[in-house]
């Protein structure tokens, strides 16, 4: 074994179970290894020597016992406040309830993984702790707004790590650094000490390297067993207008190919109400951004000072009026759902653009990557289904590209046996690659 | 000052948020953008997207 974070989240629970791996050498390991890697991702700013091995004295013969992941820092945990990518203690030192959730499974928390600050943005390029590079490219976006999660995954630092997404935030970095993103089902995990409580959007998610890892971690953060089952037999339904016309056509072409080499039945899919997903998105989150106090408003970046400022001007009459469509569009994806298992279209619209000027390039023209990313994901966010990005491949640029499924409330596991489907008709071509980062 | 700018200042004065010319010219942006995107709301057929009660934290009912 060359080092032990190359082996995936269960094979490393698996052999610590055994006796085959010391837990103790494994968070040595891990800590050096992130020392070694990081400097040119900025994915896990903060390490917890001390924390970490305290955990690991004291960790339960849980499924994850003695295995090491990173927590956003959306998250609080006892020993450290959570700062949401900011510089201002926001949520007090706390055991959070997805914290207690991996804690009693045995996991041990080894830092802080990176975000984009205050969760607003879906490239990782603003935080108080710097910007996330991708480790396909560090000078490209590791994706937002849980991109060091995505990034320290994909980097080999760690095997999983906690993560968020209120419109995207855990499936978009996943799509950009060639990982797996799991977006759990709205209130499926207790929210006490998660910054996200304060949205009925947001919910915790998982990122790790491929379906069965995704498993392992979601399983212990819902509390319940994700059972395998064979994905063979799945219906599809896509929806061309606009998830898959208006993105890189080698994404689109990327994207057909996967579902092609699943062998699913691929039904076309027309859902009411979608032209006005966007509208009502973006009328609950700026009522429900509140904008924090005024002596920690004065540390954020100025763009995102810019969106809370906006939000406070926002009429209130948007709000009623988002809530009937979100009631319709959860209403007409709980229709879609009995004529399919999954929806499937592309994750991300492009590959990670430039950190120095995250815009992107599609046949509708070009914008900051914010909107276009979260119009492919955000609907997950409206209605509360799960949803998750697996890789599909590399692009031309030498980046990952990936394909989003989404299922019906509370499936995780029919998305999780999707992934894995997809992983063995491709013969693990795509979760086995490898950025030159981690090469 | 404009308008914008005016009424801007006033609300984040309320909230105790002291903002510079760069803030404003920056939320102005942002705002109009946002307006421009959420008018569509207004112009929705209210009797076609009956107020519903909805349960967060459990599954849509079918229609």
């Amino acid at each position: 074994m060359s080092h032990p974070q190359d082996l995936s989240l269960c094979e490393q629970a698996t052999a610590i179970a055994r006796g085959d791996l010391n837990a103790r050498e494994l968070l040595s390991a891990t800590l050096s290894r992130i020392g070694e890697r990081d400097a040119t991702i900025n994915s896990t700013p903060v390490v917890f020597e001390n924390e970490s091995r305290a955990m690991l004295d004291d960790a339960p013969r849980g499924a994850l016992r003695g295995v090491p992941i990173t927590v956003k820092d959306m998250f609080a945990l006892p020993w450290r406040a959570a700062r949401n990518g900011s510089e201002r203690d926001l949520i007090n030192a706390t055991a959070s309830g997805p914290f207690r959730r991996l804690r009693d499974a045995g996991a041990v928390v080894i830092g802080i993984a990176n975000q984009h600050e205050m969760g607003m943005g879906t490239t990782g390029a603003i935080s108080a702790y710097g910007p996330m590079g991708n480790p396909w490219n560090p000078a490209t976006c590791a994706g937002g707004s849980s991109g060091g999660s995505a990034s320290a995954v994909s980097a080999r630092l760690v095997a999983g790590s906690l993560a968020s997404d209120s419109a995207g935030s855990t499936r978009l970095p996943a799509s950009y650094c060639g990982v797996v993103g799991l977006k759990l089902t709205y209130g499926s995990v207790p929210y006490d000490g998660y910054f996200g409580a304060s949205t009925t959007f947001s919910a915790p998610g998982v990122i790790a390297r491929d379906g069965a890892d995704a498993r392992l971690l979601a399983s212990a953060l819902l509390n319940r067993p994700l059972a395998p089952a064979s994905g063979a037999s799945l219906r599809v339904g896509v929806v061309r207008t606009p998830f898959w016309d208006d993105v890189d056509p080698e994404i689109e072409a990327a994207g057909e190919s996967a579902l092609r080499d699943a062998g699913w039945k691929v039904v076309e899919l027309r859902i009411e109400h979608l032209e006005l997903v966007g509208a009502a998105v973006l009328g609950r989150l700026i009522a429900e951004a509140t904008a924090p106090s005024a002596d920690v408003m004065a540390t954020l970046s100025r763009p995102t000072r810019a969106m809370l400022l906006a939000g406070m001007l926002a009429p209130a009459r948007y709000v009623p009026r988002a809530d009937r469509v979100r009631a319709a569009v959860r209403a007409a994806l709980a229709g879609a759902f009995g004529d399919v298992d999954v929806i499937a279209w592309p994750c991300t619209p492009t590959a990670a653009p430039p950190l120095s000027n995250p815009w992107v390039s599609l046949p509708s023209g070009q914008s900051p990557a914010d909107g276009p990313n979260m119009r492919q994901t955000a609907i997950a966010n409206l209605s509360g289904i799960p949803g998750i990005s697996v890789p599909i491949g590399l692009h031309s640029s030498l980046l990952p590209m990936g394909l989003q499924l989404l299922a019906p409330w509370g499936q995780e596991s029919m998305l999780l046996d999707a992934a894995e489907h997809l992983e063995n008709t491709t013969q693990r071509t795509y979760v086995n690659l490898i950025p030159p980062l981690a090469r | 000052m404009g308008d914008f700018e005016n009424w801007a200042s006033a609300t984040f004065r309320q909230a105790h948020i002291v903002v510079d010319d760069d803030d404003l010219a920056f939320v102005q942006l942002i705002y109009v953008s946002s307006m421009t995107r959420l008018s569509v709301l207004d112009r929705i057929n209210l009797d076609d997207f009956p107020s519903r009660a909805i349960d967060l934290r459990r599954a849509p009912d079918l229609p």
